[in-house]
């Protein structure tokens, strides 16, 4: 089974998208932040793919990334960044930190799940 | 001295706006408090919409998750009463050649009385032959009594008749024979018809009319009652089996209907991040405020002042959303913010 690792420091956010991956057949783990990721990261967890908004306390959503993709067998898992923002140089920010895509709050369901299928092979 | 302002209630000079210091610090005082309490307000409308959004989200999942309980229910009654209809299917043909076996088996047997009914009809043949036997042998008699009486010497006459009678006599024997072989016969096949079916050819079709028995008829109208009443069961099993399916597909399009709200509930992220902007931009008017205060009170140089006045530009650079720049241009009468960077960009 797909693993995503959703990472939000908004509550309704974390519900909200792992009630749509469950309902679409994803194993969902859930982090508050990009610290508390990182440390799922160290004690195993191996998603499939990671998705992770932007502005978060501790650690912001890009830090995040940059460290991930350092962590045992992340090299290459997608990792989506979920934010509200929609300007080019966090865009860039995030690329350059290793991301694999921009999402702009709100996406609809049917669109998350579009963009899971392409950057995940064979979710 | 602070510029214009004059610290202490003292008459302007001439040409100079009657502005005073203490006038204007007064007037500022309440607004830090009032930002203060604008920004608690703010927070307190953040928390209460991040409270009802978790709450609706909640209710959200209950609701799906009952669509779905109701879903599994409804589907597992459908494939009841599928297979139910089935079997009521398999059991009404069973039934249906059951009955017609019997309809068969009765014609067979109705045949077969009808066709001993018309052999013990021809016993009377018998019967009759040994009637005339039996008038014969009583003529004879009759004249073997004469022929006696007036034999006497004459014996030959009696002889003969004698010798007739013994014919009629073996005549009668065979007779009676042939009526007891026969009725052992027809007494046997009875025997069979009640005990041994074996002969019966349930493939052979007897002609309806012919057999058209009170038996049969009433076979036929069983047959028919219960095919009435299989269909009747089964209409009553396909409505059901189409309303479980409708309840299904309402279930599925609820279900879908839950997604999408679930999906909408980001909007609450969003106005998050909005007020919370609002309450930083609130926070820099107090501050301002608060400089204005102090420098009129003469406790900030009015370089530190004019150092950090607050400005709109500097609130539009700090906009990270779409929507945000756009009412911002709007509001400062700015040419209208084209964003033409993608909802979702894959690197």
């Amino acid at each position: 089974m797909t693993t995503v690792m959703l990472v939000d420091d908004s509550a309704t956010m974390l519900m909200s998208l792992k009630s749509i991956l469950t309902k679409a057949g994803y194993s969902v783990e859930t982090a508050g932040h990009g610290k508390e990721a990182l440390e799922k990261l160290a004690k195993g967890v191996k998603p499939n793919l990671i998705i992770s908004d932007v502005n978060m306390p501790q650690m912001d959503g890009i830090t995040f990334v940059r460290e991930a993709r350092k962590a045992p067998g992340m090299r290459f898992t997608p990792m989506l960044m979920l934010t509200t923002e929609s300007e080019q140089t966090k865009r860039n920010e995030a690329k350059s930190a290793g991301a694999t895509g921009w999402l702009v709050k709100p996406v609809a369901p049917d669109q998350l799940l579009g963009v899971i299928k392409q950057v995940v092979p064979g979710a | 001295m602070a510029g214009l302002l004059r610290r202490q209630a003292s008459p302007a000079a001439p040409g100079v706006p009657d502005v005073r210091a203490d006038v204007v610090a007064r007037a500022l005082r309440p607004v830090p408090e009032f930002c203060e309490i604008v920004d608690a307000h703010l927070n307190d409308v953040i928390e209460q919409t991040g409270e009802a959004a978790e709450a609706i989200v909640g209710q959200m999942l209950k609701i799906d998750s009952m669509a779905e309980v109701m879903a599994g229910d409804v589907a597992r009654l459908a494939g009841t009463v599928g297979r139910t209809e089935s079997e009521l299917a398999q059991v009404g043909a069973s039934n249906a050649q059951l009955v017609d076996r019997l309809v068969r088996y009765f014609l067979y047997r109705d045949e077969q009385v009808r066709s001993l009914v018309d052999e013990m009809r021809g016993l009377k043949q018998h019967v009759t032959q040994i009637e005339e036997v039996s008038k014969a042998t009583n003529i004879l008699a009759l004249n073997a009594m004469i022929e006696a009486v007036r034999a006497g010497d004459a014996g030959e006459g009696f002889a003969v008749v004698a010798d007739e009678v013994r014919k009629l006599a073996t005549r009668s024997s065979k007779a009676a024979n042939d009526i007891g072989s026969t009725i052992a016969d027809l007494t046997a096949r009875l025997d069979a018809v009640l005990t041994d079916d074996s002969n019966f050819d349930e493939s052979v079709q007897p002609e309806q009319a012919a057999g058209d028995t009170a038996m049969t008829r009433r076979l036929n109208g069983i047959a028919q009652a219960q095919r009435e009443m299989s269909e009747m069961v089964a209409g009553i099993l396909h409505d059901t089996v189409d309303a479980a399916q409708q309840v299904q597909q309402s279930s599925d399009a609820l279900t879908g209907e839950t997604t999408g709200a679930v999906g909408h509930v980001q909007f609450q992220d969003i106005s998050r991040q909005m007020l919370e902007h609002v309450a930083e931009a609130v926070g820099e008017v107090k501050r301002q405020v608060e400089d204005t205060i102090g420098y009129a009170e003469g406790g900030l140089p009015a370089e530190v002042v004019t150092g950090r006045i607050i400005s709109v530009e500097a609130l539009r650079s700090r906009h990270v959303m779409s929507r945000q720049r756009v009412t911002h241009g709007e509001q400062a009468g700015l040419a209208a913010a084209v964003d033409d960077t993608p909802i979702i960009e894959l690197f």
